[in-house]
């Protein structure tokens, strides 16, 4: 107190009694153009002006001593010792390279040039100017070396993406730890248009300042501030119209629909569910769709075609807006935005509308205390359209029924056809109600100048989402009209039969953290940071939601309204975290460079002896071209290399999907029964604890080389890393005669990720045309290197021996599986059985290797082989038998890889050095500027990688009555008419095994390699264009800058993945967006 | 200055208390009870009892039993999916069906193993409640092991708490487990504090009694072939307490009977979610309340082996002179409703129905007759072709009749509606809900389902007495009293064991339908192969001929079920059950 006072006393005299003038100039670029806005400020204070439209700029009562910094995006910061002038007349240039570059780092900011760890850092403020977004994960592809980034749903709403740095780390939650301005957060919640950058921190050395819970990388985010002494009104917005990158098709034509239907049932002797004269009526009313009926009714409904695909998914226009004010004066800066997103989905009732606010707000009080706070939120409702019951249930239908007619739903009108085909359009909007999220996050904070370098800074965080969602039943869906006739096949639901439900889910948290900074530079050469600090952290969580049934009408759904009780239901959750953490960062003469980090970290979901995680990382730079043995050498401008090593954690003790608080801790949950008519609850074991749990730990080395040539305009970036994860929190299977009860999590596998990531670009400017390329790429290597011990798969003493079930987890995915010396998730598959196309011995003895080349029956002497193999004792797995309706032409036959006689056995199922995640990942940006146009493209693909891809109504062919068959087996299905070779529909080089009417029967559906698809692709992912208008023309529309642009995102992939969207993954999903936009950027 | 130095102090001072609190990181379960508390009261101790009972709301271990008849004589599925992959012939040891029906019956024992470990000194109780609730357990642990053992043949046996890592013990053979049975239930039996049956109304009804640990005790020495053993205990059931409910058949398995002392032990339902059956969803049609799927319906073999009235074996031809021999698309004609327009008969000509033998009036009366002199159990049990079924539809009670082909569910028709409209199927009329109030919801309907009940009871004690003493006459009066309820005549004419063997067997699938006996009764007599899997048998229409799908059976080895593979692959002290392939 007393010295800091003192401290203060000696600026003010020192002020006081300085001698001062006025100064005045011009700042110009190479050309002589003057630049308007370039930054004008007194080193060392906030005293500051801008340049006006010609590049004059004045500063009053300034002291000889003062040196000015010029500053201005794109052009190198200069400074200038004013001295005796009055005058200053500068030129400033161009920076190509960045060398002052400053990337957000944990708890600060540094100078690029001085990392010694990995960090990625994206110029968000500039993308989000570009294109449309509708959340922030998904346009961070292609932006970033080693950053996996995969939109696997395009859901209004739920359209996030899945990110991952550097692999998967670990079995359990890969997400990276998101911080924003500080405060953990999420990502999509923030306005994409609020965020000035974003540093993606990969290795150890950058990320062990978050210890705990960074082992999965860390993504900074940092969100705009005003700027002092002018002030902005900016308004960004654009109109896209939006349409599904990919879709599955189904058969539509109801009549080719049935004959396939027919010829299902004949290939296992089945009785043909349609007959040729229903056919027949379909063929002719298709000539004339417009003909009436007996009835009055036009032949397309009364013997509808329906295309559920197009009657589903639909064309639209998103919109985003936002408005943002900010400014400042010398002591206090504001900005505040306002953002509307109104993405109407591809489906019908799943759009979202969205509102978001933010004030970020920050003033010096005086010389030694800066406040301030950056408060935003966000309000977002979201339409029921009950899409993921749509999609269940979209190939549980048929062409044969008609979606909507005069406002009503049709219902099935071929005798013959299942009387539960679906009609989707009425699923899709069979619940009424809204999903409403509304947020409030907000910071305090504080900074203390104590003494000189040092400082203390205060931050306190509260968040708080209220969640609350009101649903149901729309009964009139419910009725079901066969529109051939006008007869009602089902009534609506009366109002006594309706659902109505209320849910409320809520969490707060709050996050508060101090911070001591000191930072000094001795001798010129020596500067010093150091950091340390505590944080702790509180997170609670509770959902209430109730159910009744039985309404007074069906406009009216309030619960008192409603009469009869269904269900309550609550629960709540929380955890904490307390953490110690700090910083040492040292650099000796611009060329050496050092970083030290720790962090003890204490979680609430371990036990109290298994809590505390102590994570250190060590890192260190030098950089070689500061050396004078470089300073002739002309061509290389920038020449560092990096190595660090460091310790992360991990406590995310996930159990199906979900984070379990509490797996420590043994509990008896409720279970439910009664006693003579009344419930009586009960008690059971519901989980086995590990009292042992604790931190999962991260060990990642990384070595990496910048380089820059040629005046900066060649540089490239390389990183070598060593990602060693051990003690995976993970709940391995239990012995199945434990009972229901759920699994210990415990600390199990090690998981080693290798891998490389190289960036590069050029870039440079002629006249008035300046362009860069750049380009990433990286490769990973994933193993699972320690677990439950070796594979053994052996003969012994005649009995084939494995244990597989031992040593090996199962996913969620059946066909995934994790072994040691093996890819997490690697698939394990059966292999379709591929012989050497001959059939017999010359002794008329079947030859064990001959038959069919490519895994299925398809000739006759393929079906003698098998034959013949089956009498010599030989079993083919799963039918056996060898018959119409066990396995015949057109069916696919497994290897035999263990040699036991038996195909397909489980066995001979192995594993395929493939899992569904990417080994290489690669982005390139392409960026050209001549006069007001610019043009920008990002691409962005994922390679090295296969997805099992069999789903039931698109690539199945097992069908079932009343479901769809998916338009790419239409032609090229197995059919063989044994009566007669020669019938037209004969197809017996078809891609895809014959149609069955058994929708279970395993034959063609066995998990084999038959289904495994290289999945790999390319996307542009962004296309833009925009023309900033001259400043003559808009300043005559009141506005500083004007640009307007188009801009495309999604436009093309290049795949050979004969499935849905490969970013979507292995199983059809909603559609992910193609956009096409145009918007404008103005500044008032 | 000073003043704002001095908010800042006193700021910084909240800031460090307020970071101080010390049990940040001690945080707990919100809704349940740690272990440590466990059974350390009364109150918890009833709980942790409960818990064994509510062990029985899985679908193998109790609940949904029932099910299980669509993979035996009585009942078939209308999709090969499933556990029906069972008599397909595809299913395989990593089937779920296998790996659940292996853990639900482990969780029962592994709850009554804990609660076994902790009533008798942990929990402060009152003595006599002390023995009763430790026999409940026991009954509880024996029907679990039993459950297992009838299908397993020689499980690993737990009678203690087991370290989650020592759950790798060995098969003990059949003979060994049904010894671990007749243990607990033995013990179950001895205890004074049992009741022999609780009285309808009773707090306590729907725990275990003595009548049910007698009668469990029977039918597990039936198992070992311990006839007069079995006899014995079977025997001593009918002293305490249990009778015949004598109102008609079909009232049995309506609510208002569920605590009839008929009722030796059922699964407690009520209509709340999750405390209730869903049979509505399961067996009920699109005209029941709640709009069911008719997923399990009667088998027609099953419904043809129904008895005449006068107790004669049934024959088509006595009815419908000629039908044996036509073939199953000519016999069609029969099942057709009376006015069929132009274009139906022409669609039904098109399938091959002998139209020659249609009657525009009079077609339905002539179908209807070959149900209506029959067993009263199998309309009471069944909807047959034109029977009447009082539904539910569209916010209204109404009478929906079975007909073929299906036109429209509203008026005047109100024909009855399901999911297999294009099929034509017998659907189950027992344990299906009539009207709109029966039942709340189509997925928990109130109704307790039986897994003993007196007439199995006495059913198996005339099995005892035959096998000991074959055609006895005291084995026929057995029976005889079981079809007396049913409004059948005695039988007569028995000429020896094997015969009573075979009219016992047939009373049992008669009376015990869709109750989840008749699949263990066929594999513990050995009759499953030749009542399921004959050539040519599947899941039929009513007429027969052409299956949905066919059965398919792949060798006696089905008999024994296989260990869950993922078991067998994790447990390398566990030996696969002969002739399942993995």
């Amino acid at each position: 107190m007393k010295l800091s006072a003192l401290l203060i006393t000696g600026m003010m005299y020192v002020m006081s009694y300085a001698q001062t003038y006025d100064i005045q100039g011009q700042v110009t670029d190479k050309t002589g153009n003057p630049l308007p806005g370039v930054n004008v400020v007194v080193k060392g204070t906030s005293q500051g002006t801008i340049t006006d439209t010609e590049g004059h700029f004045k500063i009053a009562n300034v002291s000889p001593s003062t040196v000015l910094v010029f500053s201005f995006v794109g052009m190198k910061t200069t400074e200038v010792p004013v001295g005796n002038q009055t005058t200053i007349n500068i030129v400033l240039e161009e920076e190509l390279m960045g060398m002052e570059e400053v990337v957000v780092i944990g708890y600060g900011v540094q100078k690029k040039v001085n990392l010694t760890g990995s960090v990625s850092s994206v110029n968000f403020g500039d993308l989000a100017d570009q294109r449309p977004m509708t959340n922030v994960s998904s346009a961070l592809a292609g932006l970033s070396s080693g950053v996996v980034v995969l939109q696997s749903n395009g859901n209004p709403g739920k359209d996030g993406a899945t990110i991952l740095v550097r692999g998967l780390g670990t079995l359990n939650n890969n997400n990276p730890l998101v911080i924003i301005d500080g405060m953990e957060g999420s990502l999509d919640a923030v306005n994409p248009n609020d965020i000035e950058s974003i540093s993606i921190l990969k290795d150890a050395a950058s990320a062990a300042i978050y210890g705990s819970r960074a082992a999965n990388g860390v993504i900074l985010v940092t969100t705009k501030k005003g700027k002092k002494d002018r002030m902005n009104v900016i308004y960004n917005g654009n109109y896209s119209f939006s349409s599904p990158t990919h879709l599955m098709e189904f058969v539509n034509d109801y009549a080719t629909h049935m004959k396939l239907m027919n010829e299902s049932a004949r290939n296992i002797e089945s009785a043909e569910p349609f007959t040729q004269a229903t056919i027949d009526a379909w063929l002719n009313a298709k000539k004339n769709p417009n003909a009436l009926n007996a009835n009055g009714v036009p032949n397309r409904i009364a013997f509808p075609n329906t295309d559920w695909v197009k009657e589903i998914y639909q064309k639209n226009i998103v919109q985003d807006h936002i408005l943002s004010l900010d400014g400042g004066t010398e002591k206090s800066t504001f900005l505040l935005s306002f953002g509307y997103l109104d993405n109407p989905g591809l489906v019908d009732r799943t759009g979202i509308k969205r509102y978001t606010l933010r004030a970020n707000l920050e003033t010096n009080v005086n010389n030694w205390l800066t406040i301030g706070t950056r408060t935003w939120g966000f309000t977002q409702e979201k339409d029921l359209g009950n899409y993921d019951t749509a999609l269940e249930y979209l190939f549980q239908t048929t062409p044969g029924l008609v979606s909507e007619y005069n406002g009503k739903y049709g219902f099935p009108e071929a005798p013959g056809e299942s009387y539960y085909a679906n009609n989707i359009a009425a699923i899709l909007n069979n619940t009424l109600g809204l999903d409403r999220s509304s947020y409030f996050n907000t910071t305090l904070f504080s900074k203390v100048k104590i003494l000189k370098g040092l400082s203390w800074d205060f931050n306190f965080n509260f968040a708080r989402q209220f969640d609350e969602g009101t649903a149901t039943t729309n009964g009139d869906v419910y009725e079901r009209i066969k529109f051939s006739t006008g007869e009602v096949m089902a009534p609506k639901w009366v109002p006594s039969e309706l659902y109505t439900s209320r849910r409320t889910s809520s969490n707060r948290g709050y996050t508060l953290e101090n911070l001591l900074r000191y930072s000094a530079t001795l001798a010129d050469v020596h500067n010093l940071d150091v950091l340390l600090g505590y944080n702790e952290q509180y997170y609670y969580e509770y959902y209430h939601t109730g159910m009744k049934k039985g309404l007074i009408d069906k406009t009216i759904n309030t619960f008192n309204s409603a009469t009869q009780m269904i269900e309550i239901r609550g629960d709540a959750n929380d955890w904490a975290l307390r953490s110690w953490f700090g910083r040492f960062n040292y650099v000796f003469d611009q060329k050496y460079l050092f970083e030290a980090n720790f962090r003890y970290d204490g979680s609430s979901r371990f036990d109290p002896s298994k809590r505390w995680g102590l994570f250190p990382s060590f890192s260190a730079g030098w950089r070689i071209s500061q050396e004078s043995f470089m300073q002739n050498i002309d061509f290389i401008n920038n020449l560092k290399i990096r190595a660090s090593w460091g310790k992360l954690g991990n406590n995310a003790t996930m159990r199906d999907g979900r984070i379990d608080n509490y797996a420590y801790q043994a509990t008896y949950g409720i279970t439910r029964y009664s006693l003579n008519g009344l419930q009586v609850p009960g008690l059971a074991p519901s989980m086995i604890a590990n009292k042992n749990l604790t931190w999962e730990s991260t060990t990642v080395s990384n070595l990496g080389i910048d380089v820059s040539f040629l005046r900066d305009r060649l540089f490239a970036e390389i990183d070598l890393y060593n990602k060693l994860t051990n003690g995976i929190l993970t709940v391995p299977p239990i012995y199945l005669t434990l009972g229901m009860v759920d699994p210990p999590i415990r600390n199990t596998a090690e998981v080693l990720n290798k891998g490389i990531e190289i960036l590069g670009g050029w870039r440079d400017k002629t006249g008035d045309f300046s362009y860069s390329v750049s380009g990433n790429i990286a490769f990973n290597k994933n193993m699972i290197t320690k677990f439950k011990g070796k594979l053994i798969r052996e003969w012994r003493d005649g009995e084939y021996y494995t244990n597989l079930g031992d040593v090996s987890d199962v996913d969620w995915f059946y066909y995934l599986r994790r072994l040691e010396d093996h890819i997490i998730n690697e698939y394990y598959l059966l292999d379709v059985y591929k012989g050497d196309g001959t059939y017999f011995n010359s002794d008329g003895s079947v030859k064990v290797k001959g038959g069919p080349k490519d895994g299925m029956i398809r000739t006759q002497k393929d079906l003698e082989w098998i034959q013949a193999m089956t009498a010599a004792g030989y079993t083919f797995l799963p039918n056996e038998n060898i018959s119409k309706q066990g396995i015949w032409y057109g069916d696919l036959i497994y290897a035999d890889n263990n040699g036991d006689g038996v195909f397909g056995n489980t066995y001979d199922y192995d594993f395929r050095n493939y899992s569904p995640m990417p080994k290489i990942t690669f982005g390139a940006q392409i960026s050209l500027k001549w006069k007001n146009f610019d043009m920008n493209m990002v691409f962005a693909g994922n390679a090295g990688y296969k997805l099992y891809w069999l789903e039931r109504g698109y690539n199945f062919t097992n069908t079932r009555i009343g479901f769809q068959l998916g338009k790419m087996i239409e032609n090229d299905h197995y059919y063989f008419n044994e009566s007669n070779p020669s019938d037209p529909d004969n197809n017996t080089t078809a891609k895809y095994p014959r149609l069955k009417l058994q929708y279970d029967d395993p034959q063609n559906i066995q998990p084999s390699t038959y289904w495994l698809h290289d999945a790999s692709f390319v996307k542009l992912k962004n296309l833009s264009v925009g023309y900033t208008l001259p400043l003559s023309i808009s300043k005559k529309l009141y506005t500083e800058r004007l640009r307007i642009y188009f801009s495309a995102v999604n436009l093309f992939t290049i795949t050979s993945f004969p499935g849905p969207d490969p970013e979507i993954g292995m199983h059809t999903n909603y559609p992910i967006m193609r956009q096409i936009a145009f918007g404008a950027n103005i500044t008032f | 200055m000073k003043k704002i130095r001095k908010i800042i102090g006193l700021f910084a001072a909240i800031v460090i208390l307020a970071a101080c609190q010390k049990d940040l990181l001690d945080t707990a379960p919100y809704g349940s009870i740690s272990s440590g508390n466990m059974w350390q009261s009364e109150n918890l101790a009833d709980l942790g009892v409960l818990g064994v009972y509510s062990a029985l709301r899985f679908d193998y271990t109790g609940l949904n039993r029932l099910y299980f008849d669509e993979l035996s004589f009585t009942a078939q599925n209308r999709d090969p999916e499933e556990n029906v992959l069972m008599v397909t012939g595809t299913i395989t040891s990593s089937h779920p069906l296998f790996t659940n029906y292996w853990k639900q019956n482990y969780e029962g024992i592994h709850r009554a193993n804990d609660a076994l470990a902790n009533l008798p000194e942990k929990a402060p109780l009152p003595e006599e409640k002390r023995g009763r609730l430790i026999a409940e357990v026991k009954f509880l642990r024996a029907l679990f092991y039993f459950n297992l053992n009838m299908v397993y043949k020689g499980v690993p046996v737990y009678l203690e708490p087991v370290a989650p890592d020592q759950a790798n013990r060995a098969r003990e053979t059949e003979a060994k487990v049904w010894e671990v049975i007749i243990n607990d239930l033995t013990d179950a039996i001895t205890e004074p504090n049992l009741p022999n049956m609780y009285q309808p109304g009773d707090a306590n009804f729907g725990r275990a009694t003595k009548a049910a640990a007698y009668a469990l005790r029977g039918k597990a020495y039936l198992w070992m072939k311990d006839y007069a053993r079995a006899e014995a205990d079977l025997r001593k059931v009918g002293t305490l307490g249990p009778e015949l409910y004598q109102g008609p058949y079909e009232r049995l398995f309506k609510e208002e009977n569920e605590q009839h002392p008929e009722m030796i032990f059922s699964v407690q339902n009520i209509g709340l979610d999750g405390y209730g059956s869903y049979t509505q969803k399961w067996l009920s049609s699109r005209v029941a309340y709640g709009s069911g799927w008719n997923v399990v319906m009667p088998a027609p073999d099953f419904v043809e082996s129904f008895e005449n009235a006068d107790g004669t074996p049934f024959n088509w031809d006595d009815y419908l002179p000629g039908y044996t021999t036509m073939t199953p698309e000519q016999r069609v004609v029969f099942f057709l409703r009376d006015g069929l327009t132009n274009e139906e008969k022409a669609y039904f000509t098109d399938l091959g129905a002998d139209m020659s033998k249609y009657l525009d009036v009079g077609n339905e009366a002539r179908i209807k007759q070959v149900y209506d002199n029959r067993d009263p159990r199998l309309k009471a049990t069944i909807i047959t072709p034109y029977s009447q079924y009082f539904g539910y539809l569209g916010g209204e009670e109404a009478t929906f009749t079975l007909r073929w082909p299906y036109r429209t569910d509203q008026d005047p028709e109100r024909d009855l509606r399901t999911d297999t409209n294009n099929k034509f199927y017998y659907l189950w009329r027992k344990w299906v809900y009539e009207g709109g109030n029966e039942t709340p919801d189509a997925w928990y309907c109130p109704t307790d389902q039986p897994l003993i009940r007196y007439a199995d009871v006495l059913l198996m004690l005339a099995e005892a007495i035959n096998e000991q003493r074959g055609g006895d006459a005291e084995a026929v009066n057995l029976v005889n009293t079981v079809r007396q309820r049913a409004g059948m005549p005695d039988i007569s004419g028995v000429s020896g064991q094997a015969d009573l063997r075979e009219r016992i067997r047939n009373e049992r699938r008669w009376e015990l339908s869709m109750e989840g006996i008749n699949l263990f009764d066929e594999m513990r007599w050995g009759t499953w192969k030749d009542k399921k899997f004959y050539s040519g048998n599947g899941t039929k229409q009513i007429w027969g001929g052409q299956n949905t799908f066919n059965y398919n059976w792949k060798g006696d080895y089905l008999y024994t079920w296989p260990i869950p593979r993922d078991e067998v692959e994790r447990n390398s002290n566990l030996q696969q059950t002969p002739g399942w392939i993995e």
